[in-house]
């Protein structure tokens, strides 16, 4: 358990990226109204700026 | 030159600790106030805030001065400033010890075993768990601020595990790892079900803003250049743009670190009582 417990915190950069990154600008987009190009959904957006995001600051432990 | 020049270093003591004693075991009535009465205007917030009673902009200003205030109650706790052990208002001091830091995410256990190795090794590089907010100047503190909180950095809470591992009390980190699932599990819940502004408004960023603040103005400031050691060398008094209240009751913060048990709320008073003895010490009171 305690185990299951440090890997999940190890990977809280990649997680935080995912799970609260991707929705937050999600909501963003859609809370301002904007219309992305190609028909690309907010979440999708969101997913994918928000993961690479986490990736980079997994990888290089640093978000800024 | 100070009216005790050429004062013994042992009457200076004995006059030092004859103020002191006039200020300890006070009960700081208004850290408990403001203990719960700050958790429970932050917790409101959120059915405010939700229901649309509070606009969102209004939480994130409330929320960001809650978590910023959230710290100083549990400060006292760790020094039983409210109640010592033993004592029949101890489960008092426990109390506002867990509760308060609640918003900053801060296990009670955690804050006040590395707050403690602070006091005990204030300004030794390898030893002080706050060392690593020393900056060259303001701006430099908040970017080191922000640059401890990165997940790869090795100071700020990152270096409180270490800490607690050469202390030989690894087993606190639980305390800090359920915390984080915690925090990070309710962001997530919130973010997914479709509120993650209202969290990152009410609670991510206000933590972030409020660890910068507590920071610069319980350890950066009071400390500044942070090199000096010795109980009459680690700290300082300092003048605060924003006031003794703004900066959180820290311009006498040297005060606190030569008798931790002195309450908050009194140590302005002792400050200028004990200020020419201070002097006469070499201490670092010049802005003050």
């Amino acid at each position: 358990m305690l185990k299951l417990v440090g890997l999940v915190l190890h990977y809280m950069p990649l997680i935080f990226g995912i799970g609260f990154l991707a929705p937050l600008i999600a909501q963003l987009i859609e809370r301002a109204g904007l219309a992305l190009p190609y028909g690309i959904a907010p979440l999708a957006a969101g997913l994918v700026i928000g993961g690479l995001w986490g990736a980079q600051a997994q990888f290089r432990g640093r978000w800024i | 030159m100070s009216a005790l020049a050429g004062t013994s270093e042992a009457e200076l003591i004995r006059l030092e600790r004859e103020i002191a004693r006039q200020h300890l075991d006070k009960f700081p009535y208004f850290a408990v106030a403001w203990a719960f009465t700050n958790l429970a205007v932050w917790l409101s917030l959120w059915p405010l805030v939700f229901t649309g009673i509070l606009p969102l902009w209004a939480g994130f200003l409330i929320a960001s001065f809650n978590v910023a205030a959230c710290y100083l109650p549990s400060h006292e706790a760790q020094h039983d400033i409210i109640a010592r052990p033993g004592t029949k208002l101890r489960w008092l001091n426990q109390l506002v010890g867990h509760l308060s830091t609640i918003p900053l995410v801060l296990p009670y256990r955690v804050a006040r075993l590395t707050h403690l190795e602070h006091h005990t090794h204030a300004n030794d590089p390898a030893l002080d768990p706050d060392h690593s907010t020393q900056a060259s100047g303001p701006l430099h503190a908040i970017w080191t601020s922000i640059q401890n909180r990165q997940p790869g950095a090795k100071g700020g809470l990152n270096s409180y595990a270490e800490t607690l591992k050469r202390i030989g009390r690894a087993d606190v980190l639980l305390d800090a790892a359920l915390y984080n699932l915690a925090f990070y599990g309710i962001l997530f819940a919130l973010a997914w079900s479709g509120h993650a502004i209202e969290a990152a408004l009410l609670w991510w960023l206000p933590r972030h803003i409020g660890l910068t603040y507590i920071h610069y103005y319980l350890s950066w400031a009071p400390h500044h250049p942070a090199t000096d050691k010795g109980r009459y060398r680690d700290t300082r008094s300092f003048r605060a743009i924003f006031g003794n209240i703004g900066s959180m009751g820290m311009q006498y913060h040297i005060v606190h670190h030569l008798h931790p048990r002195i309450p908050l709320y009194r140590t302005p008073r002792a400050y200028w009582q004990m200020r020419e003895i201070l002097e006469a010490r070499g201490c670092r009171v010049d802005e003050l």
